[in-house]
C-alpha cells in the first residue's frame, strides 16, 4: 500500500467519523422538536384512529372495528343524519362565506393598492379583526347583530325591515325573501338559515384583513411593464384587470382560496360562540357536531371516527385543489 | 402546502403603486372609508358601550355616543372575576409556549438547513405532514392522553396518560413544538451563504457556536415574527384550553371571557368593558408590531 | 345501541358500590361504615357550580366562607363557578373522563342520572341517616317532600343521589301596570284568561306590526313541562319507559303557542333580554323560573307594580307547576372527603342557612320551618314580596323527571317548540315526532 493510499483512507475514515458526527448532533438538534411533535401530533394521530375502532364513551369499551364509522355514515339513523346534515350545514357555510371573502377583499386590495394618502391607517384598520381573539370579536358581534340593541337591525329598520332575529333564526334566507315578496318557497330551496348568514357575515369580517395582506403581497409582485404594454396597445382600465391583474393574481386566489376553505371547514369558536350550533342545528357544522359529540355526550369513540372523517374530507378537498385547479393557475 | 414559493416576499419591499389607476381620489377613498367603518364600527360599538350604563346599553335603538361617561363598568367587569388571575396565566402560558417553541424550532431547523444527515428528506416529510394534520383528528386523543388512568387502565399503554388535565402543562406541552415555525426559520436559515459558514469551521467553530453567535443575530427579525405569530395563537387559544381546564387557578383569559358571557347575562355594558380588555394587550402588541406580523402573515400565510 | 350495555354495567356496579359503602336506609347505624366515621384532619374540596351571576354567586361564596369559618373540622370548600348549568354539564362530562372530578357538583336531576352512568355520585341515604352525622327523621320531615322525591332515582335503585340546593319553582311573572292600563283587572287564572289577557295587552301599529308584545316565552323543555302540567298533563309515563307530554295537555300548549306567535302576541327572546323588557314594561307576561326576580328587580328603571304566581291552570282549584331549579351531588372521592362533603350538604339544609340563603339569593328555603324564621319574614316584607309568593306555590310542585336521557329529551323538545314557534311544522306534526325521538331516547338509556 503506498503512502498515499493510506493518507487518502485516513481522510475517507475521518470523513466518515466527521460523518457520524455530524448525524449525531444533526439528531440531536431534532430531538425536542421530534419528541413533542411525536407525542402530541404523530401519536395523537394514530390514536384517533385506535380509538374510532372502540365502542368507548366514558370509558373503553369493546373494540368494534368500522362499526362507528358505518353507525355515522348509514347504519344509525340519527347518527347519520346528523352528520350528513352537519357536512352539507359545513359545506353551505363554505359556499357562502369564501367567494365573498375574496370578492371584497380583492376589490378592496385594488383599491387599496393605489397611491392614496392614508394608506397605512386604512391598513392597520383593515386588520385589526383578523389579530382580535374570535372569543372576544364573536361576542360584540354578537351584541351588534342584537335583534332590539344592535345597530344592524337599526339600520335594516331604516329601509323597511324590521325584526330579524339573526342568531335565533332558523328559517331559510331564501325563504324569507320568498315570504317577504310573497311568494312560496319550496323546503329545498330554502337556503341557508339567516343565523348561518350571519356566522358566515362574522367570517367575513374576521379574516377580511388577512386576505387583503395577501393580495396586496400577490399585486406587488406584478411587473408594471406589463400594463405599460398593453396600455399601448389600447387596453382600457377592465381589460387590464381582467386580462393581466387577475391571472397574474391567480396564485394568491388559489391559496386564499384553500386556505380560507380549510379554515372554514375547521371552524369552531366563532359558532360556539354566536349559536352553539342552533337554531333548529341549521349552524351545527361537523366540528361543532364532532364536539357536542365528545363532549357534550360523552361518546369518544364516535367523536374519533368522525374527527377521522373530518380529516378525510379536508384531505380530499386539498388534493382536489392542487390537482384539479392547482394546475389552472398561472405562475406568471 | 408549498406555502413559502406561493406567497409574494414583497410585502416588505416598498409597494410600487404605479398600477393602473381606477376611478377618481375621492371615488376611492369613499370606498375605503366606508369599507373602515364597517370594519371598524364593532370595535367603536363594543368601546362606547363599555362606557353606557345598562339602561342605555339595552335601548332600543342604540345610541351612537354614550349620554354619560361610566368608567367604573371597567372597575365592576374586573372585580367580577379574577381576571388578573387569568391574565397572569395566559401570559405564562403563552411565554413558556413562545420560549419552547423558538428552542425547539431553532435547533431543528438549522439542522435541516445547515446539516447533512441521513433520512434528512424522510423527515422533512413527516414534519411537513404533521403541519398539514388538522387539529380536529388530534383533538380527543389528545384529551384522552392529558387524562389520568381510570382505575385497572395501563397508565402507558397503548395510550400513555400523562394525568396533566386542568394544569399548565396541558396547556402549554402539545405547543412547544410547531412545524409551521420549523418551516419558517428554515427558509431564513438556508439563505445564509455558505461562506459565512466556512469561515466559522475555519475558525474552529462548532455547529453551535455557529449557531449561537453568527446565525441567530442575523436572523432576528424572523425570530421575532416566530414569536409574535405563536404569541398571538397562544393568546387567542380558547377550543383547547376550554376543554382541558376547569379550575379558575390555570383558566386563561379567552376561557374567562367565555364564563363571563353567562355571568354578565344581559348587562352588555359590562361584557364589552371584559371584552375591551381582554382584546386591549394583543392589539396593543399588533399596533407596536405590526410590521413584523404582517411580514409573518405575508411571507407564511397562517390564517389563525 | 351503543349506549345500553355499558350503563347497565355501571348500574350493577354502583349497586355494588353503594351495598359495599353499607348502611342502607333501614340500616341501623352500624359504627363501621364509612357515614359514621370522623373527619381527622384538615379537608379541601372543590365545589362546581353554575351560579354565575351576583346576586346568587355572591351569596353562594358567602355561605361557603360561613361553612369554613365554622365548621370546626378544619374542612375547606372551594367554589368555581364553570359558566352556565349546560357549561357546567359538559365540563363535569369531561371531568369524568379526564380522572379529576371535583368532590361537589351542583347539578339538575337529569344531568346527575348522565353522571351515574360512570358510577361516580354518592348515595347520600346512608348519610343522611347516619345517627352520628345524619339528620333526625323530624328534620328530614321538614324538608318538603317533592325535594326528595326528585333527588330519588328510580333507575338507580331509589339512591339519593344528590340533594336539593337551588331550588326554585316555574311561575308567571305579571306587570300589573301593562294589565292595569289594557283594562285586565287581576292576573289570569285560567289559560283561556290568560290567552284573552295576552292578546287585550299587545299593542300593534297601523300597518299590524307589533309594537309591544304580551307574553315574551324564552323556549326552553321546563317551561314546557311545567305548562304540561298546569293544564292537568303528566311529563311521564307511570313506569317512566316512556314520555307522556306527547298527549293532549301537549299538543294544547304547542297549539297555543302557534296561535300566539302567528298573531304577533308572543315572541322568543334573545337568552335573558326579556327581564329587561320586563321590567321596562314593554311586556305583560313572561314565565319562568323564580330565581329571575332579583334580574327584574335590578333592571327597572322606574318602579313598576309586578307579582309572581303559579302560572294559569286548567282546573285553578288544583295548581299544578314545576319544580324548578338545581342540586347538589357529591362525587366519589376518599371517605374523609365524602363525609366532609356530606357535612357541607347537611349544613346548607339546616333552617337558619337554608332561612339565611332564601333572604340572599332568591332560591327558595327548602324547609318548611323556615317560614318562621323572622329574618326571612321581614325580608319579604320589606324587600321581596314576590319571594313570598313564590314560596307559597311549593306546595304545588311537581318534580321533573329524572331519568336517564332526559337531558337528551330536553333537546328535542327544545327543538319541537322552536319549530313550532317559527312556523317549521303544525303542532302536531311536531308533538309526534319529538315524542317518538322522546321515546326512543329512553328506550336507549334502559
Amino acid at each position: 500500500m503506498s503512502g498515499g493510499a493510506i493518507a487518502q483512507s485516513e481522510r475517507a475514515a475521518s470523513r466518515r467519523r466527521r460523518g457520524l458526527i455530524e448525524n449525531a448532533q444533526a439528531y440531536l438538534f431534532l430531538l425536542p422538536a421530534i419528541a413533542f411533535l411525536g407525542l402530541f401530533k404523530i401519536l395523537p394521530a394514530v390514536y384517533a384512529v385506535y380509538i374510532s375502532f372502540f365502542r368507548w364513551d366514558v370509558v373503553q369499551g369493546a373494540f368494534r372495528g368500522l362499526d362507528n364509522y358505518f353507525d355515522i355514515l348509514w347504519q344509525n339513523s340519527t347518527r347519520s343524519q346528523a352528520w350528513w346534515q352537519s357536512l352539507s350545514t359545513t359545506v353551505t357555510y363554505a359556499l357562502i362565506t369564501v367567494p365573498f371573502e375574496i370578492a371584497i377583499a380583492l376589490v378592496v386590495a385594488y383599491v387599496l393598492f393605489q397611491k392614496l394618502r392614508g394608506r397605512d391607517i386604512y391598513r392597520t384598520i383593515y386588520y385589526l379583526p383578523y389579530v382580535t381573539s374570535t372569543v372576544a370579536a364573536a361576542t360584540v358581534f354578537f351584541y351588534v347583530f342584537h335583534p332590539q340593541y344592535g345597530i344592524v337591525n337599526q339600520l335594516l329598520g331604516s329601509i323597511g325591515i324590521t325584526g330579524l332575529k339573526w342568531f335565533q333564526e332558523p328559517d331559510g334566507i331564501f325563504q324569507m325573501i320568498g315570504n317577504a315578496l310573497g311568494v312560496a318557497v319550496p323546503d329545498w330551496a330554502a337556503g341557508p338559515s339567516l343565523a348561518l348568514v350571519g356566522v358566515a357575515i362574522f367570517s367575513i369580517w374576521h379574516f377580511l384583513g388577512f386576505q387583503i395582506l395577501i393580495f396586496l403581497g400577490g399585486l406587488g409582485n406584478i411587473p408594471l411593464e406589463y400594463y405599460e404594454a398593453a396600455k399601448l396597445d389600447g387596453a382600457n382600465q377592465w381589460q387590464l384587470f381582467r386580462r393581466i391583474t387577475l391571472p397574474l393574481l391567480s396564485p394568491q386566489i388559489f391559496f386564499v382560496f384553500t386556505i380560507a376553505t380549510i379554515g372554514v371547514l375547521r371552524a369552531f369558536n366563532e359558532i360556539f360562540i354566536l349559536t352553539n350550533g342552533g337554531p333548529l342545528d341549521t349552524t351545527r357544522t361537523v366540528t361543532l357536531l364532532l364536539f357536542k359529540t365528545f363532549f357534550q355526550q360523552g361518546q369518544i369513540g364516535l367523536g374519533s371516527a368522525m374527527g377521522v372523517l373530518l380529516t378525510l374530507v379536508i384531505l380530499a378537498f386539498t388534493l382536489f385543489q392542487f390537482r384539479i385547479l392547482g394546475r389552472r393557475v398561472e405562475y406568471g | 402546502m408549498n406555502v413559502p414559493q406561493v406567497l409574494p416576499r414583497a410585502i416588505a419591499r416598498p409597494l410600487r403603486p404605479r398600477i393602473p389607476r381606477i376611478g377618481s381620489t375621492v371615488f376611492k377613498h369613499l370606498v375605503l372609508i366606508l369599507v373602515g367603518a364597517v370594519v371598524a364600527y364593532p370595535f367603536y360599538f363594543m368601546v362606547t358601550s363599555s362606557l353606557k350604563e345598562f339602561f342605555e346599553a339595552t335601548s332600543t335603538p342604540p345610541t351612537l355616543f354614550p349620554t354619560s361617561l361610566h368608567f367604573e363598568n371597567y372597575v365592576d367587569a374586573w372585580s367580577r372575576q379574577p381576571w388578573g388571575r387569568f391574565f397572569a396565566n395566559t401570559f405564562f402560558i403563552a411565554g413558556a409556549s413562545v420560549a419552547g417553541e423558538i428552542v425547539t424550532a431553532v435547533l431543528a431547523a438549522y439542522a435541516f438547513a445547515q446539516m447533512n444527515f441521513r433520512g434528512k428528506n424522510v423527515l422533512f416529510a413527516l414534519f411537513l405532514a404533521t403541519y398539514m394534520m388538522p387539529g380536529e383528528a388530534t383533538l380527543i386523543p389528545n384529551f384522552v392522553m392529558m387524562s389520568k388512568a381510570p382505575p385497572g387502565v395501563n397508565p402507558f399503554f397503548p395510550i400513555p396518560r400523562l394525568n396533566l388535565y386542568d394544569t399548565y402543562g396541558a396547556q402549554i406541552l402539545p405547543f412547544l413544538a410547531s412545524a409551521f415555525s420549523v418551516f419558517l426559520l428554515r427558509q431564513q436559515f438556508l439563505a445564509i451563504p455558505k461562506e459565512l459558514r466556512d469561515a466559522a469551521v475555519i475558525d474552529g467553530a462548532g455547529h453551535l457556536r455557529f449557531l449561537w453567535s453568527v446565525v441567530l443575530p442575523i436572523s432576528v427579525p424572523a425570530l421575532v415574527t416566530v414569536a409574535i405569530l405563536s404569541f398571538y395563537a397562544s393568546w387567542n387559544s380558547f377550543q383547547w384550553p376550554f376543554i382541558v381546564t376547569s379550575s379558575e387557578a390555570v383558566r386563561p383569559v379567552q376561557v374567562g371571557l367565555n364564563a363571563f358571557r353567562a355571568e354578565a347575562g344581559s348587562q352588555y355594558h359590562l361584557l364589552m368593558a371584559a371584552a375591551s380588555f381582554v382584546v386591549a394587550p394583543i392589539i396593543l402588541l399588533y399596533l407596536v408590531g405590526q410590521r413584523f406580523l404582517v411580514q409573518g402573515v405575508a411571507r407564511t400565510g397562517i390564517r389563525g | 345501541m351503543t349506549r345500553m350495555r355499558i350503563p347497565t354495567l355501571f348500574a350493577t356496579l354502583a349497586l355494588l358500590l353503594g351495598a359495599c359503602a353499607g348502611a342502607g336506609p333501614a340500616a341501623t347505624a352500624a359504627p363501621t361504615t364509612e357515614a359514621d366515621i370522623d373527619i381527622t384532619g384538615p379537608v379541601s374540596l372543590t365545589l362546581w357550580h353554575a351560579l354565575t351571576s351576583d346576586p346568587q354567586k355572591a351569596a353562594l361564596e358567602a355561605a361557603v366562607k360561613k361553612f369554613n369559618d365554622t365548621n370546626g373540622k378544619g374542612i375547606t370548600i372551594t367554589p368555581v363557578v364553570q359558566g352556565n348549568y349546560t357549561q357546567l354539564y359538559q365540563k363535569t362530562l369531561g371531568a369524568i373522563q379526564a380522572g379529576a372530578l371535583p368532590e361537589i357538583v351542583h347539578a339538575y336531576e337529569s344531568q346527575v342520572a348522565d353522571y351515574q352512568k360512570a358510577a361516580v355520585v354518592i348515595d347520600l341515604e346512608p348519610y343522611m341517616n347516619s345517627a352520628k352525622n345524619g339528620l333526625t327523621k323530624a328534620s328530614q320531615d321538614d324538608i318538603y317532600k317533592p325535594y326528595f322525591d326528585t333527588n330519588r332515582f328510580p333507575q338507580y335503585g331509589n339512591q339519593l343521589l344528590s340533594f336539593p340546593f337551588t331550588k326554585s319553582l316555574f311561575v308567571m311573572y305579571t306587570n300589573e301596570d301593562v294589565l292595569k292600563a289594557a283594562g285586565i283587572a287581576s292576573t289570569p287564572k285560567t289559560w283561556a284568561e290568560f290567552e284573552t289577557a295576552v292578546m287585550k295587552t299587545t299593542q300593534k301599529d297601523a300597518s299590524g306590526k307589533t309594537t309591544r308584545y304580551g307574553w315574551a316565552q324564552p323556549l326552553d323543555a321546563s317551561n314546557f313541562n311545567a305548562q304540561v302540567m298546569s293544564m292537568g298533563g303528566n311529563i311521564m309515563s307511570a313506569d317512566n319507559k316512556t314520555v307522556a307530554w306527547d298527549g293532549k295537555e301537549g299538543l294544547a300548549v304547542l297549539q297555543m303557542y302557534d296561535r300566539l306567535w302567528k298573531g304577533g302576541y308572543a315572541y322568543t327572546p334573545t337568552g335573558f333580554d326579556w327581564q329587561n323588557d320586563f321590567a321596562a314594561s314593554k311586556l305583560a307576561f313572561t314565565m319562568g323560573s323564580t330565581s329571575s326576580r332579583p334580574f327584574i328587580a335590578g333592571a327597572m328603571k322606574t318602579p313598576v307594580a309586578w307579582n309572581v304566581g303559579v302560572p294559569p291552570q286548567t282546573d285553578p282549584t288544583k295548581p299544578r307547576t314545576v319544580m324548578y331549579g338545581a342540586n347538589i351531588a357529591v362525587l366519589k372521592s376518599t371517605p374523609q372527603k365524602q363525609l366532609a362533603s356530606w357535612l357541607f350538604v347537611k349544613w346548607f339544609s339546616d333552617q337558619a342557612q337554608t332561612a339565611d340563603w332564601g333572604t340572599k339569593s332568591y332560591y327558595m328555603p327548602v324547609r318548611k320551618a323556615a317560614a318562621t324564621d323572622e329574618a326571612l319574614k321581614s325580608y319579604w316584607t320589606s324587600k321581596d314580596p314576590q319571594g313570598k309568593q313564590a314560596f307559597d306555590v311549593i306546595g304545588s310542585s311537581i318534580p321533573e323527571p329524572n331519568v336517564r336521557g332526559q337531558q337528551e329529551i330536553r333537546d328535542v323538545i327544545f327543538d319541537m317548540l322552536t319549530k313550532v314557534t317559527t312556523g317549521k311544522a303544525t303542532p302536531e306534526a311536531a308533538i309526534k315526532d319529538a315524542g317518538q325521538k322522546a321515546n326512543d331516547i329512553l328506550k336507549a338509556n334502559q
